[in-house]
């Protein structure tokens, strides 16, 4: 027997909702049912940060703090979590990040100041260094258009030198303590949302309708409600879901559920393939790495989505679970423009990526804004090479094609070749001819081959320490 | 008018801001039955409509009713000074985002859902969509402009270097983080209460009155703040007023109108992008001595404010150089796109752009340090001292300007630094430039020189300041109130800011042009004035004095006597002397013949510089802003605070639109870049920590302005050209030295590595 309702707590009081539309945002559902009106509307997609919020939620017996767009999130996710508004944060006095934004002139306009003092929350709370690479990554999801940041990076410097109201958190933990976390089913106006605790009741739910739309950061379905004002009947919420969020390194390989946070997996790539995490830094914004998984990315199967080209070269695979389970190379994945091997009623449950002892990973992304951009081109190589033979060697590329795709006319020239100028030249020379892309206005077909050629040049210079990145 | 403001205080609404509590108009309660309008748009660009199917529309869960043309009881526009900015059309399609009706709803999200169901059966034709097809059909807005000095022949005749070519530079999206919004509430006897998101409350009263065919007494605006205008809220938020007037008047319920993102940067209109073309005459060290300009414009279906940006354009192709002999023809394309507006800078950014461009490119033509053709071509005190529209420059403060931040900047020793970089990089190569700003303040458009204050005094001493002036950002309102306490010699905190409002300063003009401090400061200290004035009378006869009157402190100083303000006022309330005035003013001095452009548009020129130091990557384009070092005059600033954060936020808006944002129209004239997804305005990422601002130590008005400060908000956005320039000479370095005389703006890496050999 489901639960047909959801508790939260919004900011410290606790909340249960089941008479509202499934299709509610956060956002929406502060401004309106609260007249909570800090928290702003800026894009309504995700992008411009001026709706964020913080997310606890129970770990350990701590609460672990994120922050994330109010815009693209669904209310119904929200069981079990609490949810901090910017009118929350100030106690008997301000909270250190708003004292440090006043002194340091971070607001002007003040539109997004509320979304930026959310995310500069976020990063208080979770005690991150204000180092400026930290800085920049913090605030790669929010928009602001008067100030230039520069203040607002120099309130983030400063913040950590004010003392702050000491509160006890007991309240918060007890009441998010007295939440149970079962399956739960919303019924409203015909519509669903369903919030599953394990694989086996998502299995058997999802079996049961069809056009069901799965739910992990809502980067893309969320917007089919804001954007296109499509009503989503059925939603199958898995971010909470135990059997899809998990991070296992076994047998030199990585497995990872679907549903796991990007977020949670970059500090484990840090060891393991840096240049795949450091690519996953660029990856949407901080909000958006918070919430977004490997699932969603696979699932939405875009040619564009900047993870794939790195997990088709590193021969990941993919468990999908229907009625049957089974394991897929995501090679053989893709079919054409957003068209994969996954049917109604399957699920992608987990990726599983090999782990490379000897090889080179390369993960190349081209956009025409380094944070929070989507790429033009994304170049992913694994190679191994050994006396400067190349030993073995995959090139995969993103936004070239209608879905992410093997250069394999390039990789199978330079397999068993000289590392050197010459077979590079003539690898460029292959490239060039195996990829059709389009022009649109992230880039023009000429721009996007040329780079694809010139990445292959990046990667022997980068070989022969040659500086060439950036980034 | 010309004391020191000591106290750099924080923006007003700092604590509000950093707390969620400060109010936008989409914060404001709403009244009860409140009605959400959303308009439904043309997608194509050019065509006619044949017809319209409403049923689906109207039978969508929530719909009240549709506004069309036939709602419109006055005029069928919101033009600010010419026609041509339609409400809805019934007929003709002219451009992608063409307003066709509206459907007012129980709520925002079923009035979309409404307004997407609607049925269109169209003939579309084939639309002009870019400056060069607009230039060979002879597709203008307005008419072109010409204007001359000197004898160019004869300046061509005495060069010993020539150079031609042609420059682009790109349009850009305000992206103003808070939308364009508007919610209008029915009054008694047909009176309507606006609240809107512009910089421009007296134009919407004005528009809403012909539009529903009223007085404009009867339409009452107000605005508290708005979330960032940059322009795109000086005429482009009429439209939205405008609506939600025509439906709460049919429909004599209060109106919201909220544009989503995506709507709004489609339906309004951005900063025009320009083609150049151009041919200049130099000496041996880079002097120039003639320049003959073709410059043109896309200002897409309408004049709106086309005219005066373009002849701003004019104004500041000169930027801070004297160019003995000049011919420019100027024109104001029309295209089948929305209607290019007012953008920070006004055309200013991009005379100044193409003037930049041509130097560094004499410059790498000659083969000679750019900063040194600058500073020979740089206006002088005594010669070489009159623009090439007649005005003569008095205040020119760019030569030590210039020269301070060469050396602050340690220019000399990094462009050494860079070109060994360069020698060691194979792929990775640096650029350097400086460059110069001067920037005429003042509407170009003389009667907008004008402003108004209301000031009372209640009889518990409690200031209440209203002035025409609207709060942006800007610190427009924490700079008026540091002017009104200084006058009063009061505390900052015994001023209450209020919302600017058509019922207590009427006919005002937009925020704009930077000179709404200016402007309103000066009324508001004329209106104070009145009121001291009768203040001193009284003293004078009430307690038998004839001695100076001080106010300062909180107290009145006459005699060896003081008394607080606070038992002044309620005094002089007791002898029935009166504690409120208007105030007015006008800028002097200014005038201009608007068919030659000759004559003095500007009271006076703000003076700036910047160095900007660049990397790019050779293979892909990409390429990181490393360095900024800046010195700008503010004059003698009122809150250098203030100042300083419209520097700063000036610079990074200016390089968003030299770098990441991208406009882009596809050939039949649909925008392909209407949200933040596509079109990427600077993240904290490309504003480099090393960027070092310094407000310049000797800056000082010579024009009687408030504190003798100076405009702060466009100019600092064109030392942002810095950065361009300074990706040019990365380019040029990587071509190694061979010219980048192809790069076009905005550089992304895409033309960046186009402009690669």
């Amino acid at each position: 027997m489901s639960r047909a309702h959801i508790d939260f707590l919004l900011n410290e009081e606790k909340i249960s909702i089941k008479d509202l539309d499934t299709n509610t945002t956060v956002l929406n559902y502060l401004r309106h049912n609260h007249e909570l009106t800090g928290t702003k509307e800026g894009c309504a997609s995700g992008d411009c940060g001026a709706c964020t919020a913080v997310v606890g939620e129970l770990k350990e017996n701590k609460i672990s703090y994120r922050s994330i767009n109010t815009c693209i999130t669904f209310l119904y996710s929200l069981h079990g979590k609490q949810l901090i508004t910017v009118e929350h944060i100030q106690k008997n006095k301000l909270h250190p990040v708003q004292q440090s934004m006043i002194d340091s002139d971070g607001s002007q306009c003040g539109f997004c100041t509320p979304g930026i003092i959310m995310s500069m929350y976020n990063m208080y709370e979770n005690k991150i260094k204000p180092t400026e690479e930290n800085i920049d990554k913090f605030l790669s999801g929010n928009l602001c258009r008067c100030t230039g940041y520069l203040p607002i990076k120099n309130a983030i410097k400063n913040m950590y030198s004010y003392k702050s109201d000491k509160f006890s958190k007991s309240k918060v933990i007890r009441l998010l303590k007295s939440i149970k976390r079962t399956d739960t089913v919303i019924k409203k106006n015909g519509s669903k949302f369903f919030i599953h605790y394990n694989l086996n009741s998502l299995i058997k739910d999802y079996q049961k309708i069809s056009n069901g739309h799965l739910l992990v950061g809502g980067t893309d379905l969320a917007l089919e409600v804001t954007k296109k004002r499509k009503d989503l009947k059925n939603i199958f919420y898995l971010g909470s879901n135990k059997d899809l969020n998990y991070i296992k390194n076994k047998n030199n390989n990585l497995h990872i559920g679907s549903a796991t946070p990007i977020n949670d997996i970059l500090p484990i790539l840090e060891n393991i393939y840096p240049t795949f995490a450091k690519m996953f830094a660029r990856y949407g914004s901080e909000q958006i790495r918070n919430t977004a998984s490997l699932g969603g990315n696979i699932g939405s199967a875009s040619p564009i989505g900047d993870s794939l080209p790195v997990l088709i070269a590193l021969n990941s695979k993919i468990i999908i679970q229907g009625k049957v389970k089974k394991t897929l190379l995501l090679d053989n994945y893709f079919l054409s423009y957003r068209k994969t091997k996954l049917k109604p009623n399957e699920i992608i449950k987990e990726i599983i990526i090999p782990i490379y002892k000897k090889n080179i990973l390369k993960c190349y992304k081209i956009s025409k804004r380094i944070d929070d951009d989507i790429s033009s081109v994304f170049m992913a190589i694994n190679a191994r090479i050994e006396k400067n033979i190349i030993k073995e060697i995959k090139i995969v590329c993103g936004g070239l094609a209608e879905t992410p795709k093997i250069a394999e006319k390039a990789q199978k020239y330079l397999l068993n070749k000289i590392f050197n100028e010459e077979n590079i030249n003539e690898a460029k020379k292959i490239i060039k001819k195996e990829f059709d892309p389009i022009d649109d206005m992230r880039a023009s077909k000429n721009y996007r081959t040329k780079i694809s050629q010139n990445l292959l040049e990046r990667f022997l210079n980068e070989n022969n320490k040659i500086k060439s990145t950036l980034y | 008018m010309d004391k020191i403001f000591t106290k750099n205080i924080e923006h007003e609404s700092a604590v509000k801001h950093v707390t969620g509590k400060a109010i936008y108009t989409d914060d404001i309660s709403e009244p009860k039955n409140l009605l959400h309008a959303v308009i439904g748009y043309s997608n194509c660009s050019k065509g006619v409509i044949k017809k319209i199917d409403y049923k689906d529309v109207l039978s969508s869960e929530g719909v009240v009713d549709i506004i069309t043309e036939k709602d419109i009881e006055g005029i069928n526009d919101v033009g600010p000074i010419f026609k041509g900015d339609k409400i809805f059309t019934s007929k003709n399609i002219e451009y992608y985002g063409q307003p066709i009706f509206a459907v007012i709803a129980k709520t925002n999200n079923l009035a979309k859902k409404a307004a997407l169901k609607v049925k269109i059966d169209l003939k579309i034709s084939k639309p002009i969509v870019s400056i060069e097809e607009a230039l060979k059909k002879k597709s203008f807005v307005l008419k072109p402009k010409y204007l001359t000095r000197g004898n160019i022949k004869d300046g061509f005749k005495r060069s010993d270097n020539f150079l031609k070519g042609k420059l682009y530079s790109g349009g850009q999206d305000h992206f103003y983080l808070e939308g364009q919004i508007a919610m209008t509430i029915p009054q008694e006897d047909n009176n309507f209460l606006v609240y809107s998101s512009t910089q421009h409350p007296s134009e919407t009263q004005q528009i809403i009155g012909k539009v529903l065919k009223q007085n404009y007494n009867s339409i009452h605006v107000i605005v508290r703040r708005i979330g960032g205008g940059f322009g795109g809220k000086e005429t482009q938020s009429f439209l939205f007023a405008a609506i939600t007037s025509i439906a709460a008047k049919k429909l004599s319920k209060p109106v919201k109108l909220r544009v989503d993102r995506d709507d709004d940067m489609i339906m309004t209109g951005k900063r025009h992008d320009f083609l150049f073309d151009y041919e200049v005459g130099f000496n041996n060290n880079g002097e120039i001595l003639a320049l003959k300009l073709m410059m043109a414009s896309r200002c897409g279906i309408s004049p709106d404010l086309s005219g005066a940006i373009n002849d701003r354009a004019i104004y500041h192709i000169d930027n801070a150089y004297y160019i003995p002999n000049i011919e420019i023809n100027s024109y104001r394309c029309k295209t089948n796109t929305v209607s290019n507006t007012a953008f920070r800078g006004f055309g200013g950014p991009q005379g100044m752009f193409c003037i930049e461009n041509i130097i560094e490119n004499i410059s790498q033509k000659l083969k000679l340090e750019a900063s040194e053709i600058r500073k020979i071509n740089f206006y002088k005190d005594k010669i070489k001292n009159t623009t090439h529209y007649g005005m003569r420059i008095t205040d020119n403060v760019i030569e030590d300007i210039f020269n301070k931040l060469i050396k602050k900047s340690n220019y000399k020793k990094r462009k050494a630094e860079i070109n060994n970089f360069n020698k060691k990089n194979k792929v990775l190569k640096k650029g350097i430039a400086i460059t110069p700003v001067k920037f005429g303040i003042s509407f170009t458009t003389t009667h907008l020189n004008q402003g108004g204050a209301l000031v009372h005094i209640y009889t518990d001493g409690s200031i209440h300041l209203n002035h025409g002036g609207i709060e942006m950002g800007q610190g427009l309102m924490t700079k008026l109130a540091l002017v009104a306490s200084n006058e009063f010699g009061l505390n900052y905190e015994n001023i209450k800011i209020s919302s600017t409002d058509t019922e207590k300063v009427p006919n005002t003009s937009a925020s704009a042009a930077s000179a709404t401090t200016d402007i309103n400061g000066a009324a508001i200290v004329n209106a104070i004035n009145n009121i001291k004035s009768g203040l001193n009378e009284f003293i004078y006869d009430y307690f038998k004095t004839n001695s100076k009157i001080k106010y300062e402190n909180n107290y009145v100083y006459f005699d060896k006597r003081k008394i607080s303000f606070k038992e002044l006022i309620s005094t002089a309330y007791l002898n029935r002397i009166p504690l409120s005035s208007s105030g007015f003013y006008k800028t002097d001095k200014i005038n201009v013949n608007t068919k030659t452009l000759q004559g003095r548009p500007f009271l006076y020129f703000t003076y700036g510089a910047a160095v900007t130091e660049v990397i790019i990557d050779k293979l892909t384009g990409e390429n990181k802003i490393l360095q900024v070092d800046i010195i700008h005059d503010v004059g003698n600033s009122i809150n250098k605070r203030i100042d300083k954060g419209q520097i700063e936020g000036g610079y990074i808006q200016g390089l968003g639109w030299l770098t990441t944002e991208e406009v882009s129209w596809k050939s039949n004239g649909v925008l392909t870049t209407h949200s933040p997804s596509t079109y990427k305005i600077p993240t904290a990422g490309e504003t480099p920590f090393k960027f070092n601002v310094e407000i310049y130590d000797r800056g000082f008005n010579k024009e009687k302005v408030i504190n003798r400060s100076k405009a702060v908000g466009e100019p600092p956005f064109m030392l942002a050209i810095s950065s361009f320039i300074a990706l040019k000479d990365a380019v040029c370095n990587a071509n190694k030295g061979k010219n980048s005389k192809n790069l076009i703006a905005p550089a992304t890496a895409e033309n960046i590595l186009k402009s690669l050999h």
